[in-house]
Formats: C-alpha cells, structure tokens, sequence
C-alpha cells in the first residue's frame, strides 16, 4: 500500500536542481515559475506551503482514514509519493510524541497527556502538570480513547431523511435553520447541551443570549452532580463550587459520598485522600487520616473507610442533622434512630471536633440542597474552610433544566431545536418525556456521535451534524480547581466532524468559526496575551499556571448559616420490604450511559461487584432472605475434617451455580413504573436499599454495547432526587447470567492480603512478617556475615536480588561490570554465591562479570493507598494491546485483563465453627451484611524463582537479565502448563482469535468472518505485539517502556557503559495511571532508589512468600485505622481476626470479646498453624 | 534348608530345584484338553472366516464414533482452544484428563506382556497379544491429547530437539518434555514387542492362507519366518529382551506422567505420592480394560478353553490388590493434607472430597476403593457378568481419578479471587467419546485381522508342551 507522506517544501535548489533546468526561468527560479509549479500541481504545492502541525495532522489523519477505513486496495495513489529526504520536524517513525489536552466529562475538563503514533492517538495519561491530578487518572478518561476509534460512531452529516451529505451541504443546513432567526430575538429557538466549563462555549452562549434573548438555553447531564455548589452559592450568593483537600484532613466524614468514585474532581480527590493515608514508618501510624462513612451503597469511599455505617440513602439527611446537632448547636437531633447510630454519630462528631481545621465533611450530590448546606454548617464548626477545603469563585451558569425545555415544547413554542451533544431519549429525567417533548419542535438539528436513542427518536430532523471526537477536536475547558486547560486535536476527525463552539458560532453567523481560532482568541483575553509564544506554551503543558478559580473570602452571612436548620427537619424513615428505597448511581462502566460501546469500559469488572457488561439490581443478603430465599446453598457444611474448617467450602457466592452467577429478574415498581433487572446480593448495602447503577441498557447503540444491562432511567424522576422510598419488587420467575469476575469473597483467613490497626502497627511495626506460612518455616534468606564487621545479619534487599538460592536454581542472578566494580555503590552490592559458612564470595571470576550492568526491577504496591479504583486495569489494556473478549467468553472466565483488581470482604460475624455470631439462621445466612473491603491489584509479580519458566516445555517464558519473567510470544505452543503453575493465577491465555474475530464470531471457526477491524487497530500500541490465538500472554512491567527508556537514556549518553536508567524515569503503564499512587516500580538494586526505599518497610512483604517464587512485586499491608471510642470499633481488621483465628496465633481477649466468642476456649479457636515462636 | 558356605559357592541342582515357584494355578490354563490343532484352527478362522455380521455393525458404530473425534480436532485446530471448556484457572481439563486415562489404560498390557514374562507367569499368554494391542491403541489415543491441547498445533514441533538456527532447544527441566520422551519411547517399545511376539503367529496365517494376496500381505509381514531353530532363538532372547526394556517403561511411563502433577507447586498436585500411586492406578485401570475386552471376546468367540476362570481370577485379584493400593494412597494424601499443616493444601484436599466436585469424588471412591472390594468374593470373580461390571467402574473411577487430581486442584488453589469452576464443552464431550470409537476401529480391525492369541505361546503351556508332566526340569 502506498501512502501519502509529508514532505517538506523543497527549496528552490531541490525543486529545480542545479544541473537541469526547463527553461530559464527555472534556471532563476523566478516568481512565475514557482506559481506555473502551483498550476501544474495544485494539490501538493498547496500542502506543502503550510508546515505547521495541525495541518500535517489533518493530512496524516485523512491519510490514516482512508487507509483505515476506505478500501484502500482499490485505490491508485492519488500521487506520487517520495520518501523522506529530510525528517520532517516531531516526527520520529517508531517514537511516540505526547500532546497535552484535556476530556470534556461532565461539566469538568480532565488535563491529560496523549501517547500518539505518527498522528494516531494510542494511549492516555493524566497530565502530571495539573498538580491536584498529578498524572492520575479516572477509568473513563482512560477509555474514552477507544470511543475515537468506535466502529458504530456517525461517519457522516444526515439530511433531515438520513441521506449522508457533504460538510458543505451540512454547513448550509445550520445556515438555512439559523437564517429563519435572522433579526427575531430569538423566539422558537431553543437549544438543548451538555454541561461544559468551556469559556469559549460560555462566550458564544452570552453572544447567543445578546442576539436571541428569547431563546431557550438548557443544559442537561445524565447525571447531575451540581447540586452541591448550587447549595453554596445559594449561601453566598454568588456561584461557586467546593474544592476539598482531603491530604490536610486528618478526619473526614461523608454522607453518601463516594468523593473517591465518581463525584466530582474524584481523581484529584483520591490522590489527596491517599496522601493522608500513606505513611512510611510506625512512628507515623498513627498520623494517618481517618475516614467515616455513612452510606446506603457500598461505594469505593466506603470501602476505603475505617468505620462505616450502613443507612438508607434516604436516612441519611436526619443522620447528617444528627451528627450536626453535636456540632452545631442550633441543629437539633431528629429521633428515631438506634442507640448504635447516635452513638456512632456522637463519637464521629466528638473525633471531628477534636481535629478541628484538619477534619471535612463531605455530602453525596444526590443528597437535597439543604443537607448540603448543614454540611456547609457543620465545616464552618470545624473551621474547615480555607483549611481542608475552599469555596472557589466560578462562572454563572444562565442555562434551565431539560424540565422548562421540554414544557416548552410541550407547548409547541419551539420551531427549531438544537441539540448539542448528549443523548436526552435516553438519560433525560423520567418527569420529562423528552421523546415526545423532543417531537414537537418544529425542526431539529442535532449534533451526535452516533445513533443513539436520540436519534432514533427523530421524526421532525432537520439536520445530523457528526460530533468530534475530543482528540479530535479544538476546544477548552477549565479543570475542576479552574485551571484553564485546553483540548487538542491529535489528529483530523477521522470522519470528518463538526464540533460543538463550531456549530454554535455557524449558527451564530461569527466570523470565527474555526475552532482553533475561538479558542486562541478566548485564550488571549483569559491569559490576557496575545503572543503565540504563550498560546503555544499552554498547548504544550496542558494548563495555564495561576488560571484556577480564586477562593471566595466572603465569610457566610451568619443569619443565613443560623437559619438552616429551621428549614431543615428531615424524619427517619422506617423501610422495610414492602417499602424500600431505590438509589440511583452512575454506572462504574459506562457513566451515564455514553460509554456503553466502549468495550474496554464494558468489560473492566466494577470495583465492588466484579461484574462485566451488565449492571444489577444491588440488594443486601438481609433484604434477599427476606424475599424468599435466593441464599440456599445446599452444599454449606459446618465442623472441622483434618483441623481443616469445612466452612471455607461455602462457596459464599450463593448466586453462582458452577462458576456462573445466575440471578433471578426482579422488578422494580416505583411510582407505577416498572423495570426489571437481574438481583445481586452485595455485602455492605443498606438492608433496604435497592442499589440501581444508570447508563445501561441502551436500546439503540453499536455491536458493543448491544443487551448489555438494563435500564433504570425510566423510574428516575428527576436528575438529582436519586433516592426514592415506597419501593416494591417483585419476581419475573426469570433469571439472568451475570458475568462475574471474582466468585469468591472470602480472603478464607489466609494471609494474602495483611491487615492490621494503626494502633497495633505503631507497638508492633513487624505484624506483617509475623503473619503467613513463611513466618513459620525457615528463612528463605539466610542469615549472612558482614565482611567489614564480621557480625551475622539480615541481608539487605540488594543482597537478596543477589542471592542465589538454596538448592540451587536456573535463575542467575545478575552480575557485574568492572566499572561498577570500582565504584562506590559495588560495596552495597555483593554479588557472589552464597557458602555454607555464610560468607559471599565476593572474589568474582572476571569471566562471570559481563560488561553490561543490568537494573534488576521491582515494584511495590500500597495496599494503604490502593482504592481499588480500576484505573490501572484499563491503562494496562490500553498500553498492552490487551483484547477484550465479551460477556459469554467473560461468563467462561477468559477474561484477559493483565492486571486484575481482587477484591475480598471479610465480616466479624465469623466465627470458627463456622456459624455467624448473632444470627438467628446461622446455617443459611452465607453472605454477611457488615463487611470491611480489602483491594489487591495483581499482575504478574515476575517471580525470580518463577514457577511459570520451569515447567514451559518449549521455553517460552524466560527470565532476562534485568529480573523480568518474559514471555517470547513466537515461542509459545500454549501448553498453558504455566498458568496452572502460576500461584497468582495471573496468566492469559488466547483460547481464541480475540483479535481477528468481532464479539459473536468467535465459534465460527473457518467459516465466519475473520479479520482485524480496521478502525480499532489504530488504536493498537506499535510497540507491543499483538497476539494470536493459542498463545499465552501476561504483564512484563511494560517492558517495552523500559527498553525505551534505556534506548534513551543510552542515546544520551553515547558511548558509555552505564546504561543505569535514573530513578523514576520509567513508569509502568499502571503505576502512571495510579491516582493514589499506590504502584511504585524501579530499581531494586538502587539502595536509593523510591522502591528499594519502600521495600525496606516493615509493612513489606511478598504474597506466597513461603512457595519460595522470591516475587519481584511486594506490598505493603494495609493498616486500618479504627476510632477505640467507636461503638463496634473492631480490634483487628476482620480479615485479621479471621486469620489469627485460623492459621494465626489464635484470637486475644480483646478479639474474643469482640466476636462475642466464649472465653477460655482457647484452644477451640486456632485449629491450625498456630505455630510456636 | 540348611547350606554351608561352600555349598552356596558351588551350587546345588538339587537345592536350587527345591526352589521353585509356587502354583498358582490349580486347573490347566487350557481347559478340555484342547490339542495343537485346535488351538491354531481356533484362533486362526477368527481371521480367515468370513467377516462376522456384527462385526460389521460393531465396526460402522466404531467409526461413526471415531469421526466424532476428527470432526471435534479439526473444529479445534481450525478455532482455537477455546472450543473446549478451559478457562482460567482451570487451563487443564479433559484433555489432560484423558491422555492420563489412556496411557493408563495401557499399563496393563506392557506389564502383562513385560514383567509376568519375566516372572514366568504362564497365564499371561492367553491375554497377552490383546492386552498388548490394547496397549498400542490406547498410547494412540492418548497421544491425540497432548498434540491437540496445545494452541499452536503448527509448532508443536518445538518439543522435539531439533537442531535449529536459532540455537533454541526445548526446556528440558518442564515435565512436560519428559512426556515427550516418555511417551514416544513406550509407543515405540509397546509396538515392536506386540509386533515381534506376534511373527510366528503370522507366519502360521500366512501357510495357512489361501489366497495369493493373504500370503502375500501376511507372508510380508511376518518376515521369513521359517520355524527354524536359530528363528525362535532369537525370537525367544529379542522377547526377553523387549521384556526388560519395558519393564521400567511400566513404571517410568506412568512415573513422568505424574510428574506432570507432582512438579508443579499446585496444591494437589504437589505431593511425592504421585509416581507410585499413579503406577498402581494405571495398572489398577489396564486390568479393568483388559477385563472389559476380553470377557466379551472370550464370549463371542467362545474361547473359553483358553481364556479359562483361572485368568478372571487373576485379573481380578491383580485389581483388587491395585486398587486396595489406589485407596491407601488416597488416604495418606489426606493424612499428609493434614500432617503437613499447610492450609492451602488442606483446604485443596478438603475441597476434593467435599467441595463443589464432591460428586467426582464419590465417584472415583466408590469405583475405585470400594467396587472392587467384592473381587474378595470367589463367587464374584465367578461370575463373568459381574465382573465385567465391576471392570465397567473401574475405569469409569479410574477416569474420574485423574478428573479429580486435575480440575478440583486447579479450581481452587491459592488466590481465592481466581477460584472458579470447570465445565466441558459439548466438543470436549464429543473429542473424548469419539477416542472410544478411535480405539474400538483399532481394535476391531486387530480382531478380525490379526491373531487374538499368541498361538505359539499358548501352545508352550499345554501339557503337551512339558514331557515331563509339571514335574521339576529333570
């Protein structure tokens, strides 16, 4: 295939030549001979005079377009192609460039830095220049990239009868729609958009109300999240928004609030929260923040919290005044609630009061205005503001609600509709029947960016306009704090789009109405310069330093603040099964709904159900034996075999029938409106609640996301009221198969994920090593003789890398250079083979030491900063070219995520004979209510013993020199010996053509269509493989972005030996999506270096440690941090408890107590390895 | 006996004749006085009567249920793995499962042909040519799943050393490998043995045949075979030569296969039991195949002269000594489960027998221990119907025992997250039955042409063989 290549304008010796010319004039090389060029070749002359980026990009793109989507086959090369006889600028074949720009996502622009290929987006990072998000970002920004290269998006402008027409034709639809309104005010015309912090948007939009001040302005998100800043600019009486800094807060409380999940700035929010979390030694234990959560969903801030209290979200206004009551004094205590909750609700005041200034209350945006205000009350009590949070000044936002939009049109007082964005058939509040409201317009034009409900629903269109993609689009925004970021193009829309500020100013007849110049002109008056130097100086870092929002200093008027309470008196509700209460949640893969054909959001398992491709109705186990059993487990045993318990064999996945959950359809009854979807009993719901996650179930959508879910917009009345009582439910006698990732719970005691308090860590800082298998065999390291001392010691982390083990091995550890012989750091170093005397030999034979030095890399995972978040599974899919195999291959287990979220729950109802403590059915109830979370990023943990290398028949997985466990793809014949000797289980195997075949195609052998989709292979990483079927594959560390970062580093310092990467310079792909921060990768031979450092933590250790595979990825335990004074404040985390009961050293008083066991049964109690010390 | 030292030197014929094996045979191993003649004619117009009816049908149902697992491999290779019911964490499912079954099946061949010629068990001749085909033809079938289990098929042949440019060699530490090599040498052995023992009973068809073609194929086949003197002195020295090389082949075989298990750090499948324990299984199965051949064979062919009460005994009791082995090891895994006080592999054995596969494990208990427990009975070992039964269960158990060692200890081993559950596909299904019908065409077609019984050999234990009447070789 021949493609279309830049190539620089050619000077006038090259376009002439020196020798031969064609007539004298060439010879000169004159003006006129130049434009007879220009005549002769009008195309090329013209591309080639413009050197900039954009317009190489655009040519490149539609290069990559036509090649890509058209059949390039069947077409002769336009022209003649050259080679490259000068390397245009940026442009390196095989070396990625980063463009910064940002995602529009509910009225916030998330900065990021985009990895592209020879114009060709492939990856997204966070921008490490925007400081609250430092490089951390969410899952959906990671998957927004494969949206741009969705086959089902619109690849072209519609007619009102759906014909595709040209961008002219297109251009002069808007200019017909618009020109109707030439000189009205506006009158009939209304327009219909998403939320945005685009100042270029808000310009056209004031010019709009300037031209038309008749016309309607709404603005309309799936899922609304102002309601707190509209609470508090009610009581400032200006707009404004609250940004919170959860690092300074030592003691959070949220009400409902998953401030880590999915309310707003959660990225930025999560990287805080982890900062107070995070500590380095047990003197600072102590230090860390804690968190309480009241809450009716198990969100991801409740599975982080260290006491949390399961309420209804209805509820959870009267508990808000409750605690407020202990804060400030004019709010009174509603009553109704159980001597536990006012005693949780009294110590956690009391514990906030005692941190004031460093403590934050937090409320979830679902929750009404007032309880947000009592929420402003209460951080005024605790001096919160300007501490651990600030009212920022933002900018008025004129819009209505979609509510006074549709009346209109219910009305018939709209001729012409705009709708910009969105998809309102679909996620438009059940109140509004927008379907029907969206009927009456007189004509619609409709920017999308694909078929979707919306469009479905047309039947009055005027015009189709195909939306841009973000990375494909000239834009701006402001992120969360207000920093003003842009949003770049990386490439020219692939089909040829319009974006939103484009259509808006055709419409407005500007004059500008190229993007790029809007944005350059409202950056000018932002930044107030208008030199190119500073415009382009913001393009390339991503943000405009000192552009965020000011905080307000207004202090609140205290009459306002006095006043809230008598206008808030909320009652507690007493639910029950006949009167439940739904609560409405974004869905953890699609959002509202608008990522529903984003195979990667669709497939990446939600971080507390583990479920794929669906959503579910969430019902506690309490709720679910109440409705009449869906807990029976016919094989739950009680009592001891061989010392061991017979209860870990409760497969405590009642709903999973041979490794498949499969549910009962509920419906669901609000109001007289009905859905139906699948049950899933989750730990840690509210008894009552009915937990319903929005955004699937899309009727009209691409192959992707085609039945996957279930619909739950219908029963929502209106955007921001998410919670509702009155609730029945009721069985369909239908079941469901949901694709479940993760079937068992239960950690089962053992000591994979350590926990303990921070009170216990800060008296006994070595807990961690005191805890598994190894702590009761010998030492997989021995002891060693210091040479200098003489003495007998540990061996250092470097000294272990070194170490050949006992009984000897394939594995060679790595060896040395001459150079670094003879430096300093060799002395650290002591490489050699361990002698029985101790000693290590350190006299090497020079014709072992090979002239290269090796890094030996290793990471360390946080368990105290991992929130479980998802993030670095889908940036892992993203950098890997990781497939995705659909719900039935998930449903099979196949699933081929590199890097799997575990997730467990442990309850202190446990209890060694294998019944529940205070449970009045101990042999049914197998799913407990009251669960603490534990989170456990696994990927492969490139053993250095690695269990996998020894038993591949064909050597296909090897280790290199730099400690990696590689897998030569070429090689493998797919035994899949490897992954069943893999002890993390974390091996993928490609059972089928995952990437040759579409979803539904997999079975058809030769018969059905194979081939790779074009479109989403552009998104493909050029520099990792893509596998074939039949062949295992599995996480290497990035090792392509170690190998490019020594390539680098050695191209920098050429000639040189040392080919030592400095610390930090590779990040993982994980690692650098990782909000929190909990993935540190590096070094492990680098005494300096932030691994080394990490793994020389006492809270240090290796999951397995004892199967002696010497796992390079290690964790830290994960430390807790209960509040004594707590009612049911846990001694241990649970998971420890339930551990020291099995295989520990038995439960303490304390413990005992606690789990209500007799005392003195001691021995009753640590049926095995309770191991002598 | 009392022996002086220098009788021990120089030793004594009269002593050493005192040492003789004890009988274990009360009533002759070929009944009714059947004479030279009858024994060649007998097994000889199996081969050169006309081709039975039911043969015919036997044969077409054979093939049908072959093509069952042609249709399934070619589904396989030309699909991916995926066909089947893998998934993660069960990589290994029936496929492995069954190569063990049938190179098990095998064991009782090699061991009837190998190690009761050296022990001078004479009872063996009558069931030794059909153990040993048995014994071809299930290393046939086993060999399908290893090949076929892979995922790139085409490159199946990186498990043979094969020098190469790239200087790349197999990894000869994977257990894996030394199946290759393990396999490969029994398949080879097995073969020559049943091919060489079987030459003087084709030279007998070939004189006997009528037809220019029969001569010519059988004559081809049984190369020059004369009758000669120096002809069975070679023979008889090749035999026990091929006798001593397989012998260790009965025990390495199954040894390695365990291997497959017992290398990896699986809880379940790491434990040092396996090479024993997976010999006597795989003996304890081959019996249980042999008895479920030959009992019906014996009926259609009515050679119940040759193939006498004697040898079911024998057979039975062989089973029932294995499978009183298979049982104690099933127990010591559990005793060392919990002696070990390792809770993952506490837990793994736990799981086995009271887990979501329980019912595999009361399966594979109840054939395998307890069914053939009954073999204590005279009267059931008597009774050919309920042999043959008991024969049917233990290789039903002796399947589900490699289903058990292979799926439950994967399912659930050490990270609970990754716990799942494995269920075969309908291809699974189908590739395993049709390997019944691989086996059946296989052996139908050694039935009707090859010689069932080694003539020569069976003739060797008639009286008429040994002038001197059982008495000592004086």
């Amino acid at each position: 295939m021949k493609r279309k290549f830049y190539h620089p304008e050619p000077t006038k010796a090259e376009l002439n030549g020196p020798a031969y010319w064609k007539s004298l004039d060439d010879l000169q090389g004159n003006h006129q001979f130049q434009e007879w060029v220009n005549r002769e070749f009008p195309d090329g002359a013209d591309t080639m005079s413009d050197v900039d980026r954009r317009n190489f990009m655009k040519i490149m793109a539609a290069s990559f377009g036509l090649a890509g989507v058209g059949v390039t086959g069947c077409r002769m090369p336009e022209r003649k192609i050259l080679p490259y006889t000068k390397q245009p600028e940026f442009l390196i074949p095989g070396v990625a460039n980063y463009y910064s720009t940002s995602m529009p996502f509910g009225g916030e622009n998330i900065p990021l830095v985009v990895e592209t290929h020879q114009a060709r987006p492939t990856k997204i990072e966070g921008n490490p220049s925007y400081k609250p998000n430092g490089g951390g970002t969410s899952t959906f920004s990671q998957v927004s990239i494969l949206d741009l290269y969705d086959p089902d998006r619109a690849r072209s402008h519609r007619d009102s009868s759906g014909k595709a027409i040209s961008r002219a034709d297109a251009e002069s639809l808007i200019k017909d729609a618009a020109s109707e309104f030439e000189g009205s005010t506006g009158e009939g015309l209304a327009f219909l958009a998403t939320s945005s912090s685009s100042p270029t948007r808000a310009h056209l939009v004031s010019s709009l109300a300037a031209k038309f001040p008749k016309a309607i302005w709404a603005e309309h998100e799936g899922i609304d999240l102002s309601n707190p800043s509209k609470a508090v600019s009610a009581l400032l009486q200006r707009p404004v928004r609250t940004v919170h800094h959860f690092d300074k807060a030592k003691r959070i409380l949220s009400l409902d609030s998953d401030f880590v999940g999915y309310e707003g700035n959660a990225t930025g929010n999560a990287r805080a929260y982890a900062k107070g979390r995070k500590i380095n030694s047990a003197k600072e234990a102590t230090k860390m923040s804690r968190l309480y959560v009241a809450e009716s969903n198990l969100s991801l801030a409740g599975a982080n919290a260290d006491h949390r209290l399961r309420m209804a979200s209805t509820n959870i206004p009267a508990f808000a005044a409750l605690v407020a009551s202990h804060l400030v004094p004019s709010v009174k205590a509603p009553s109704g609630f159980s001597e536990l909750e006012q005693q949780w609700a009294k110590e956690c005041a009391a514990d906030l009061l005692g941190h004031k200034g460093r403590a934050l209350v937090v409320a979830g945006s679902h929750l009404a205005q007032e309880v947000h205000q009592v929420v402003v009350a209460m951080n005024e009590a605790l001096e919160a503001r300007g501490k651990t949070l600030e009212y920022v000044a933002t900018d008025e936002n004129k819009s209505t609600s979609i509510a006074d939009l549709a009346a209109a049109l219910e009305g018939n007082k709209v001729k012409t509709l705009v709708i910009l964005g969105g998809n309102p058939a679909y996620d438009a509040p059940a109140s509004v029947n927008w379907e029907s409201a969206q009927a009456k317009a007189g004509k619609v034009i409709r920017l999308g960016y694909s078929e979707d409900e919306t469009y479905s629903a047309r039947s009055n269109w005027h015009a189709f306009i195909a939306q841009t993609h973000f990375l494909e689009s000239w834009g701006d925004g402001r992120a969360w704090d207000g920093t003003y970021v842009p949003v770049q193009p990386m490439l020219a829309p692939l089909f040829g789009g319009m974006t939103e500020i484009e259509l808006l100013a055709r419409f407005l007849s500007k004059s500008v109405t190229d993007p790029h110049d809007q944005v350059r002109k409202t950056f000018e008056e932002i930044s107030k310069k208008s030199d190119s130097r500073t415009f382009n100086k913001w393009l390339a870092e991503g943000i405009l330093p000192g552009s965020a929002h000011t905080a307000v200093t207004t202090a609140f008027n205290k009459t306002v603040l006095d006043a809230i309470p008598s206008r808030f008196s909320p009652k507690v509700n007493f639910l029950n099964k006949d009167n439940l209460e739904v609560r409405f949640v974004p869905s953890a893969h699609n959002w509202d709904g608008r990522f529903a054909n984003n195979g990667w959001a669709q497939e990446c398992p939600h971080p507390i159900t583990k479920i794929t491709w669906d959503n579910a109705i969430l019902i506690s186990a309490k709720l679910a034996e109440e409705l009449g059993g869906i807990i029976p487990d016919p094989w739950s045993m009680s009592g001891q075999v061989f010392g061991q318990d017979l209860n870990q064999l409760v497969r405590r996945t009642n709903e999973f029938n041979r490794g498949r959950e499969i549910t009962p359809i509920y419906q669901v009854t609000v109001d007289g409106v009905t859905v139906e979807g699948p049950l899933h009993v989750q730990p840690g719901i509210a008894d009552y609640t009915l937990v319903l996650p929005l955004g699937h179930g899309r009727k009209t959508v691409g192959r992707v996301g085609k039945d996957s879910g279930f619909n739950f917009y219908p029963v929502r009345k209106s955007a921001t009221s998410t919670s509702v009582g009155g609730v029945k439910i009721s069985d369909t006698n239908r079941s469901y198969k949901l694709a479940n990732t993760q079937e068992h719970w239960s950690q089962e005691g053992r000591a994979i994920i350590r926990e303990g308090t921070a009170d216990e860590y800060s008296k006994n800082p070595e807990f961690t090593s005191q805890m598994g298998m190894e702590s009761h065999s010998p030492k997989l390291y021995p002891k060693i003789k210091d040479k200098e001392t003489g003495k007998w010691r540990e061996m250092t982390q470097q000294e272990k890398a070194m170490f050949v083990p006992r009984g000897n091995s394939a594995y060679t550890p790595p060896k040395y250079t001459e150079i670094e012989k003879k430096s300093d750091r060799f002395k650290l170093l002591i490489p050699g083979r361990y002698s029985p005397d101790g000693l290590f030999d350190q006299d090497l034979d020079n014709d072992e030491v090979s002239q290269t030095y090796h890094q030996q890399w290793g990471m360390v995972i946080d368990f105290n900063a991992c929130i479980g978040c998802n993030s670095c599974v889908v940036a892992c899919q993203s950098e890997n070219n990781i497939p995705i195999v659909g719900k039935d291959q998930v449903l099979r287990g196949r699933e081929m995520h590199w890097m799997r979220i575990d997730r467990y729950f442990s309850s202190d109802v446990y209890r060694n004979d294998g019944k529940f403590a205070n449970d009045p059915k101990p042999d049914k109830r197998v799913i407990p209510d009251e669960v603490q979370v534990s989170f456990q990023s696994v990927a492969c943990a490139q053993c250095e013993l690695a269990p996998c290398e020894s038993v591949c028949p064909v050597n296909a997985t090897v280790h290199d020199e730099q400690g990696l466990n590689t897998m030569a793809y070429n090689r493998c014949i797919g035994t899949r010996y490897c992954a069943n000797n893999c002890p993390y289980k974390v091996r993928r195997f490609n059972f089928l053509d995952w990437n040759k075949r579409d979803m539904g195609h997999f079975y058809e052998g030769p018969l059905g269509p194979a081939g790779v989709n074009e479109l989403e292979q552009m998104q493909k990483n050029p520099d990792v493989s893509v596998r074939m079927r039949g062949v295992m594959e599995k996480c290497t560390y990035c090792v392509q972005r170690i190998q490019e970062a020594k390539i680098n580093h050695k191209a920098k310092h050429p000639g040189s030996a040392d080919v030592k990467v400095p610390d930090g310079t590779i990040k993982t792909a994980c690692q650098q999506s990782c909000p929190t921060e909990a993935i540190t990768f590096g070094d492990i031979l680098d005494t300096e270096s932030e691994v080394s450092k990490l793994k020389d933590s006492d809270r240090n250790y290796a999951v397995l440690g004892y199967l002696n595979i010497r796992p390079r990825t290690t964790y830290l335990s994960k430390i807790r941090n209960p509040n004594p004074a707590m009612p049911k404040a846990y001694p241990k985390p649970f998971a420890r408890m339930e551990y020291d009961a099995r295989y520990g050293h038995g439960l303490d008083a304390n413990e005992m107590d606690y789990l209500g066991l007799p005392k003195g049964g001691d021995d009753h109690v640590h049926p095995v390895g309770s191991g002598n010390h | 006996m009392s022996a002086s030292t220098t009788e021990i030197d120089k030793p004594d014929p009269a002593i050493m004749a005192k040492v003789k094996p004890g009988h274990i045979a009360s009533r002759p191993l070929v009944e009714n006085n059947r004479d030279y003649t009858w024994i060649t004619d007998k097994i000889c117009r199996i081969v050169e009567e006309k081709t039975p009816t039911w043969w015919w049908f036997c044969f077409a149902a054979a093939c049908m249920t072959a093509s069952f697992t042609v249709m399934g491999l070619i589904y396989l290779v030309s699909t991916g793995v995926g066909v089947w019911g893998l998934a993660n964490p069960v990589n290994w499912g029936w496929a492995i499962v069954n190569f063990v079954f049938w190179i098990g099946i095998g064991h009782a061949g090699t061991l009837i042909s190998a190690i009761l010629c050296l022990l001078k068990q004479k009872w063996r001749t009558s069931i030794n040519r059909a153990a040993e085909a048995m014994t071809v033809f299930a290393v046939v079938c086993a060999a399908i799943f290893p090949v076929f289990h892979v995922g790139r098929i085409w490159f199946a042949w990186f498990l043979f050393p094969l020098p190469n440019s790239n200087w790349l060699w197999p990894q000869f530490r994977s257990p894996l490998e030394w199946d290759v090599f393990a396999v490969s040498t029994y398949g080879t052995v097995s073969v020559l043995f049943w091919y060489m023992g079987m030459i003087p009973d084709l030279a007998t068809i070939r004189d006997r045949a009528t037809t220019r073609f029969r001569k010519f194929i059988y004559g081809l086949f049984s190369m020059g075979w004369r009758n000669a003197n120096n002809h069975w002195r070679n023979f008889e020295a090749a035999y026990l030569l091929l006798a001593g090389l397989s012998t260790p082949l009965v025990l390495s075989v199954h040894t390695i296969v365990s291997f497959d298990f017992a290398v990896a750090q699986l809880p379940g499948w790491h434990t040092t039991i396996f090479p024993p324990y997976f010999v006597a299984g795989a003996i304890f199965s081959g019996f249980g195949m042999v008895l479920t051949l030959m009992l019906p064979l014996r009926s259609i062919y009515r050679l119940h002269d040759l193939i006498n009460q004697q040898h079911i005994d024998n057979m039975c009791k062989i089973t029932l000594a294995t499978g009183t082995i298979v049982g104690y090891a099933y127990s010591m895994e559990f005793f060392i489960a919990w002696y070990g006080s390792n809770p993952y592999e506490g837990f793994a054995f736990i799981n086995r027998a009271f887990g979501q596969y329980w019912w595999a494990y009361l399966t594979m208990i109840s054939c395998n221990v307890i069914s053939p427990q009954l073999f204590w009975f005279k009267a059931v070992r008597e009774n050919p119907a309920l042999v043959w039964i008991i024969s049917i269960f233990v290789n039903v158990g002796m399947w589900f025992e490699r289903f058990v060692i292979a799926c439950t200890s994967l399912a659930n081993d050490f990270m609970p997250s990754s716990w799942g559950y494995y269920s075969p596909s309908i291809v699974d299904i189908f590739t395993y039955f049709g390997t019944f019908g691989v086996f059946s065409v296989l052996f139908l077609l050694f039935v009707r042409f090859l010689p069932m019984m080694p003539m020569a050999e069976v003739k060797m234990v008639l009286p008429e063989s040994d002038p001197h009447h059982g008495d000592d070789h004086h």
